[in-house]
This record gives structure tokens, C-alpha cells and sequence, in this order.
């Protein structure tokens, strides 16, 4: 199973434990940990183009979590988007609020969490894989990959 | 950094999110929002969406992705120049931890 899904399964394992009584840390890692199986599932499909597998991981660690949520989308027409462009732009949207998410459970030690909220996390880090798995061939889809990485299109 | 347009839109951001939250009771408790800048330092509208504990424990995603669909649908987020962040809790844990932002 690929690293994503791994980890991906341990943001759920961490959701669940201490059941009733979470501690707030194991929340906290498991809204981190979702954001982290979105990241590697759209990091590990922009190196795996590149023809030299010992150089992939180094590919990998060039990325810049700030950069992947500003890249931007063009859409032809704004009010009729294409389905793959309708698709991209939802996912875009749930991966950064995934960012943010992250960066509260990392760095925001006032916020206390509930289960719902972690929930909803871990929904969206579902939704990225769900969307992202059905258009990765798509010259678009792959397309934005690049601008998440940081190359402009023009 | 420059204000976004959402700044001098406050009543009119208010009217429709009142708007969604009545039709989206009894799922939807109350929503709650303010503006601020994000981590990344871009303009953004943080909503807090207080969910029936029905809605909450048994059809969350389908809820969640309701309510933010309406709010996008009322607001045109990229015209306001703020993305939109959605936080929810159930009523139960705002009850537990009775945080006033939410209240």
C-alpha cells in the first residue's frame, strides 16, 4: 500500500483512539497526519514522472506546502466550469482548508478539538484521494500538479 | 496588505448567511464567522457551523459539504477577496466547552 494510504489509515487510527475521552494530542496528530496523506498522494504522483527513481525523494522534498495551496486555476468559463476543471477547483479548496487544519493542529495549542471537527478533517483528506484518484490522468489535473510545485504556465 | 472587498460588504455577508442557516435548520444550529488573514497571510472568512448532534454523528459529510455549498453559492468568495475556512461542532460539544465564539 502506498505511503498516502498508510498514512491515511493512521489519521484514522488516531481519530479513534481513546474513544469517548480522546486526548487532545491524538486529535491534534490526526488532523496533521490527514493533511500529510493528502500531500504524499499529490507529491508521489508529480515525482513518479520523474524517469529517475533515486532522485524522486530529493523531487519530493522540494516542495512547498505554501505554494501548493496559491496555485492558481484558470477556468475558461467561470460559470460553466468543465467537469474536470469543477473537480480541480474542489479540490484545491479541501486541500487547503486541510492546510489550515494542519497548521491549527500543529502550531494552535489554544484551540481544543472536538470529534466532529476532526471528522470533517479527515472527510476532506478523503475527498482529495476520492477526487484526486479519479483525475490524476487528466492532462489538466497533471497540469495543476506543476503549478502546485511552483512552474507557471506561461 | 491591502482590505478585501468583503470588508465593506458586512451586512450584505450577514443577510445570506443568515439566509443559509434558515434553510438548513434543523441541521444547522447557528453559524458563526469572523474575517481575518490566514496562516499563509491571505484574507479569509473563518465560519463556525454548530450541527444538530443527529446531523453531527450520523450524516456530517453530507451536512458539511451542504452547508459549504450554500454559503459559496450565496457568496461569491473570489469576488469578496476572501477564501473560505468551515469549522463544525455538534451541539453537544459547544455545550461542553460553551466557547463564546460559538455561542
Amino acid at each position: 500500500m502506498a505511503y498516502a494510504d498508510d498514512l491515511f489509515r493512521d489519521a484514522h487510527h488516531l481519530a479513534k483512539r481513546g474513544g469517548k475521552h480522546p486526548k487532545q494530542s491524538s486529535l491534534r496528530r490526526a488532523v496533521s497526519t490527514a493533511y500529510y496523506a493528502a500531500f504524499h498522494l499529490l507529491v508521489a504522483d508529480f515525482v513518479a514522472n520523474w524517469r529517475i527513481p533515486d532522485q524522486r525523494a530529493r523531487l519530493g522534498r522540494m516542495f512547498e506546502h505554501r505554494r501548493m495551496s496559491g496555485a492558481v486555476l484558470e477556468i475558461g468559463n467561470k460559470h460553466s466550469p468543465t467537469p474536470i476543471e469543477a473537480d480541480i477547483k474542489s479540490l484545491i479548496a479541501k486541500f487547503t482548508e486541510l492546510q489550515k487544519d494542519r497548521n491549527e493542529a500543529d502550531y494552535n495549542v489554544a484551540k481544543i478539538w472536538f470529534h466532529t471537527d476532526v471528522a470533517r478533517s479527515l472527510d476532506r483528506a478523503d475527498e482529495v484521494f476520492t477526487i484526486w484518484r479519479r483525475i490524476r490522468k487528466e492532462k489538466l489535473a497533471q497540469h495543476h500538479l506543476m503549478s502546485m510545485f511552483g512552474a507557471r504556465q506561461n | 496588505m491591502l482590505m478585501p472587498v468583503a470588508v465593506t460588504q458586512q451586512e450584505k455577508i450577514r443577510a445570506e448567511v443568515r439566509e443559509v442557516e434558515a434553510a438548513l435548520r434543523p441541521d444547522v444550529v447557528r453559524i458563526r464567522y469572523d474575517m481575518g488573514e490566514d496562516w499563509s497571510g491571505q484574507w479569509a472568512i473563518f465560519f463556525r457551523v454548530v450541527l444538530s448532534d443527529d446531523a453531527a454523528r450520523s450524516r456530517l459529510r453530507q451536512v458539511a459539504n451542504n452547508v459549504e455549498w450554500r454559503l459559496a453559492e450565496h457568496l461569491d468568495f473570489n469576488a469578496l477577496g476572501v477564501f473560505p475556512y468551515h469549522n463544525f461542532r455538534s451541539e453537544s460539544e459547544q455545550a461542553a466547552s460553551r466557547e463564546e465564539a460559538w455561542a
